[in-house]
This record gives structure tokens, C-alpha cells and sequence, in this order.
């Protein structure tokens, strides 16, 4: 079996007497495309902060490619690419010499590292402000330069901390493609994410964590499917009240002809809806489907919407 | 050793002052050559010499160790904490880097400002008053011992502080009227005897005794106590900075 490119087993980490993180298990193999999905103060940053050695836990274990990220900093960091939630400033350099310099903290040369800076400069849409300092640009241009900084030792695997908080549409949709070309070249990611859309569209692999604990994880579709609730209406012509016995498997409400049905998946369900209608020989106006999301799941799980649960 | 990571940070953390040279450098020429006109040119009518020097001579040592001390605690006290209040910080922990090595860079580049600082003040000395130097090359190594000594301090606070006026409270309670009482001014025989008892526990007197060695060849106090001492707080201040970077207290959750 391939050695996961991040292996996370029961971490644990208390901050004075709050407990962030509860036994947190996550193992992601190379080339995925992780999210880590969560409300605000559920544990997704304290966990990439722990492996990435901003903050110390209280015990478990946390490995890049196999090898433990304190004993083996060296390795496990030279792999890691991170965009951190929180942008940071600068008073004192340019885009371009605060690039060379992340380089270097690699150990790539001003000379090896400049071809690589003009590469992401160009991708990223920031070679106009490449003598501008950090303070003289937009959000969006300080996101991109937080990406541009955690790819310019194209690392492995890179880090994505609430990537596209607080940017504007366009700019999100843009980086959404950006981080799929990233996904297509192989780089394994993990993304947090409170945005649920976000981890939809972009990750192969979601886990929840709520409260310090992963609660369930999947492919976004796998979730869905059996811990969402889709929904499905369908407007008939008339009624007749025998088909509530034979709708009885399912979850349904009635009102006027028009009946409303919660299911876990909508493929399987609706032609058998349908086929019983159709069989009693119920005349059917209209069909519409609600898909199942994330945000279903997670509601299903907790109890709670996504955004309701901002901890301290 | 990640020797690119470690020369890099040094890069940084000169290029940073040298940014900003109106703040870091110029302040410290200027003051200098207030002092000297001020202090020096009044005074001198009234205390012709110290211990056989001019009393405008004997100052300058004094004023070169003041502006290398304050310039090598500042530049790793502040950047330490500018970079924790700027989020800049994480750049480095998460890089590739052992705390040994950031510590050292962070120490290098602090003691590169007070060897500048100290150099440009004793190079103005030598241009307004003619000041001679005995001993050049003790003076200069001298300067870089007590600046490494400063900076090393300098990243300790640094580290420990959350505010600018924690910092604040450090250079205007402490550094400042220890190198005021350490001497600058004065030869610590014209004070009582239990005031230059208290002074000999002053480590900043040490420094401008040493430097005022080298440069002037007189000394209050045996220089030898005073290199040793400059040596002993070097070894301290490094130990525990690099400690506490390894420790990850207050810059690690």
C-alpha cells in the first residue's frame, strides 16, 4: 500500500482548557485533493498549524510522505506549501524580493529561484505589482501572493487555509481553476474550508470536523448520498388517497396534489416514485429535484448549519 | 544546515534596517554629534579632562557603545515582534529552518546594525574631533562582541514581548539609564564609593570601560573583568534566546 502523503492519527491539542482537538485521524494519499470542512473554531486550522509546526500538539502523531513532521522537519517542511488564512504584511520589501526570499528559506538561490518567481508572477496576474510592497495591494492581489509564496518551492503538497475568505466572485472562481490546474499537475492539497460549494466542486475527499473530531468522511458524493436529503416534487392532477399506502416507505409531505419527498438519493428513488404513480394511474403535471449538498450532511451530523457555530 | 535559509534570514534582516536607514542609522549620527556639541563643548570649560583625556574624548567611547547596544537590541527586539504582529513569522517556522539557525541569522543580522552604528559613530568621532584609536582592531572586535551581546538580548525580549510598549519599557527603563549610569558621561571614581559599587554590577559600564580601553587606552576599571564580562553575557544571551526559540514559548501556541 502507498505511504499516505499526510498522515494525521489521533492528534490532540488543548489550549489552556480548551479542547481544540479531540483524537483528530486524517490520512490523505498523493494526488488528492482534500477538504477539511468545518465551521469556525471546529479544529481545521489548529490541525494544518500542528503539521506544518506552528503549534505544538499534546499528542498523536502527524506524517508527511511517512516521515514525523518534528523528528523530520527538514523533509517534511521542503514538501509542504502553505497559504495561511491570515495574510501577512510587510513594510519593508517588494513583491518580488519578499518571493526571493521565501525561496530561499527553502534553500533555492536568488539565481535558481527567479525563473520560478517570474513563472508565478505571470500565472497569478501579479507581474504589474512585482516592485509594489505587500501593504500597496488589493485582497485579491494579496491572496494571489499568498499562493504565489506557498508554490514557489513547488512544493508537493500544499496547504490551503481558507484560501478564498473574503475575496470577491470572480476572484474566487478564478482561484477555484487555478487550484484544479494544481490538482491536475498532481499536487496533493488540502484545503479548509468553510465554504461548502468550495469543497463540492474542488475536492475528491471531505472530512467534517465539528468540535475538535472528525465526524464523517467521503467523497462529497459518497456524503450525499448517504447522509444528505434530496428532495423531489412532484405536482399530480388529481389524488387519490390509496397511494399513501403504497408511498408509505418513503418520507413525504401532501398538499393539493402536490407531493414533496426527503431522500437520501434521488437517482434511485425517483423512478420508483414514479413507477408506483404512474401504476395507480396518477397523472403527472411536473417533476423538480432539489440535490442533496454538503451543507445537508453536515445539518444531518450536527444539528446545526455550517456558519451557525462560530466558536470562541 | 540549510546554509541558503540561514544566509537568506541574514539578507532580510540586514536589508530591513538598511531599508529604513533614516530610522536606524542617520538617528544615531545625529544624536551623536548633538551630543558632542552640546555636552562636549559646554562641559569641556568646566571638566577640561578625565583621567588625563579631553572630557569631549573621553564621552565618545560612551556614545559609540550607547548607539551599538540600543541599535543591536532594537533591530531583533522589533523585527521579532513586527513579524508576529504582521503574521510574518509563520514564513519562517514553517520554512525549512531549525531554530538554531533562525535564532543565529536573527543575532547576525542585529549585530551587523550595531557594528554599523557603532563603526559610523566612531568614524564621526575621528572626523569632528580627531579622535585617535589605539587599538583599531580591539576597538572594532569589541564593537561586534557587544553588539552580538545586545542582539542576542534583544531577540530574547523580542520573542517574550506582545506589545510595542512591553519594548518600549524595555529600552526606556532599562537600556537607557544603564548606559547613562554606566559612565558615558563621567569616570565612576568622580562618584561615592557605593555608587561605583553599584556601578561595577552595571554590565553596560563593562561595555563603555572595554571600549573606552580600546579606543583611548584608559579604563576605570581593569579591562580584562570587562572583556570577560562582554563575553560571559554573550554566551548567556545567546543560550537563552536560542532556548527560547527552540522552547516555541510565546511564538508557538
Amino acid at each position: 500500500m502507498a505511504i499516505p502523503a499526510i498522515q494525521i492519527k489521533d492528534l490532540v491539542k488543548t489550549y489552556d482548557k480548551d479542547v481544540a482537538l479531540r483524537g483528530v485521524d486524517i490520512s490523505i494519499r498523493e494526488g488528492q485533493f482534500f477538504g477539511l470542512l468545518g465551521p469556525n473554531g471546529a479544529g481545521k486550522t489548529t490541525t494544518i498549524n500542528i503539521l506544518t509546526g506552528l503549534v505544538r500538539k499534546d499528542s498523536g502523531t502527524t506524517e508527511i510522505f511517512g516521515r514525523d513532521t518534528i523528528r523530520d522537519f527538514r523533509y517534511t517542511r521542503s514538501q509542504i506549501g502553505i497559504s495561511a488564512q491570515e495574510i501577512s504584511l510587510d513594510w519593508f520589501f517588494s513583491v518580488e524580493r519578499l518571493l526571493s526570499f521565501q525561496a530561499g528559506y527553502y534553500g533555492i538561490s536568488k539565481k535558481r529561484a527567479q525563473p520560478r518567481i517570474e513563472l508565478l508572477l505571470k500565472k497569478l496576474g501579479l507581474v504589474e505589482k512585482r516592485k509594489a510592497k505587500l501593504r500597496q495591494l488589493s485582497g485579491g492581489m494579496k491572496r494571489r501572493y499568498q499562493l504565489a509564496k506557498a508554490l514557489i518551492h513547488d512544493p508537493n503538497i500544499l496547504i490551503l487555509d481558507e484560501p478564498t475568505a473574503g475575496v470577491d466572485v470572480e476572484l474566487r472562481h478564478e482561484l477555484w481553476e487555478y487550484l484544479g490546474q494544481m490538482h491536475k499537475e498532481g499536487k496533493t492539497i488540502l484545503l479548509t474550508t468553510h465554504y461548502i460549494e468550495e469543497a463540492e466542486l474542488l475536492c475528491d475527499k471531505v472530512a467534517i470536523i465539528d468540535k475538535g473530531k472528525i465526524i464523517t468522511e467521503g467523497s462529497p458524493e459518497e456524503l450525499t448520498r448517504q447522509l444528505g436529503k434530496a428532495g423531489i416534487t412532484i405536482q399530480l392532477s388529481g389524488w387519490k388517497e390509496e397511494i399513501n399506502t403504497l408511498l408509505n416507505e418513503f418520507h413525504y409531505t401532501h398538499s393539493n396534489g402536490r407531493l414533496h419527498f426527503t431522500v437520501r438519493d434521488p437517482e434511485e428513488d425517483m423512478p420508483r416514485i414514479i413507477k408506483i404513480l404512474s401504476q395507480e394511474g396518477c397523472h403527472i403535471q411536473h417533476v423538480d429535484t432539489e440535490k442533496s449538498s454538503l451543507e445537508d450532511v453536515f445539518l444531518n451530523l450536527t444539528g446545526k448549519g455550517i456558519d451557525e457555530t462560530g466558536e470562541k | 544546515m540549510n546554509w541558503i535559509g540561514f544566509f537568506t534570514l541574514i539578507r532580510r534582516e540586514v536589508g530591513r534596517f538598511f531599508a529604513v536607514y533614516r530610522q536606524t542609522v542617520i538617528p544615531g549620527l545625529i544624536s551623536t554629534t548633538l551630543y558632542i556639541l552640546v555636552f562636549g563643548f559646554t562641559l569641556q570649560q568646566r571638566i577640561s579632562e578625565i583621567a588625563g583625556v579631553p572630557y569631549t574624548l573621553f564621552i565618545l567611547p560612551g556614545l559609540i557603545m550607547m548607539n551599538t547596544l540600543t541599535n543591536a537590541s532594537a533591530n531583533t527586539s522589533s523585527s521579532m515582534l513586527q513579524m508576529k504582529l504582521l503574521q510574518q513569522l509563520p514564513d519562517i517556522l514553517t520554512a525549512p529552518l531549525s531554530s538554531f539557525e533562525i535564532s543565529l541569522a536573527y543575532i547576525i543580522g542585529g549585530t551587523v546594525r550595531g557594528t554599523v552604528n557603532g563603526i559610523l559613530v566612531m568614524i564621526l568621532g575621528w572626523v569632528i574631533i580627531d579622535m585617535p584609536i589605539q587599538s583599531p582592531f580591539m576597538t572594532v572586535g569589541f564593537i561586534i562582541l557587544v553588539s552580538w551581546t545586545f542582539s542576542a538580548m534583544g531577540l530574547f525580549l523580542g520573542q517574550l514581548a506582545d506589545t510595542w510598549d512591553q519594548l518600549a519599557m524595555m529600552q526606556n527603563f532599562f537600556l537607557t539609564p544603564l548606559s547613562f549610569l554606566g559612565g558615558i558621561f563621567y569616570s565612576i571614581h568622580m562618584l561615592p564609593e557605593w555608587a561605583q559599587n553599584i556601578s561595577f554590577f552595571n554590565p553596560i559600564y563593562h561595555m563603555i570601560n572595554g571600549l573606552r580601553f580600546t579606543i583611548l587606552g584608559v579604563s576605570d576599571s581593569a579591562p580584562s573583568t570587562s572583556f570577560i564580562m562582554a563575553f560571559i553575557m554573550t554566551l548567556i544571551f545567546t543560550a537563552m534566546s536560542i532556548a527560547l526559540m527552540h522552547s516555541g514559548k510565546k511564538i508557538k501556541l
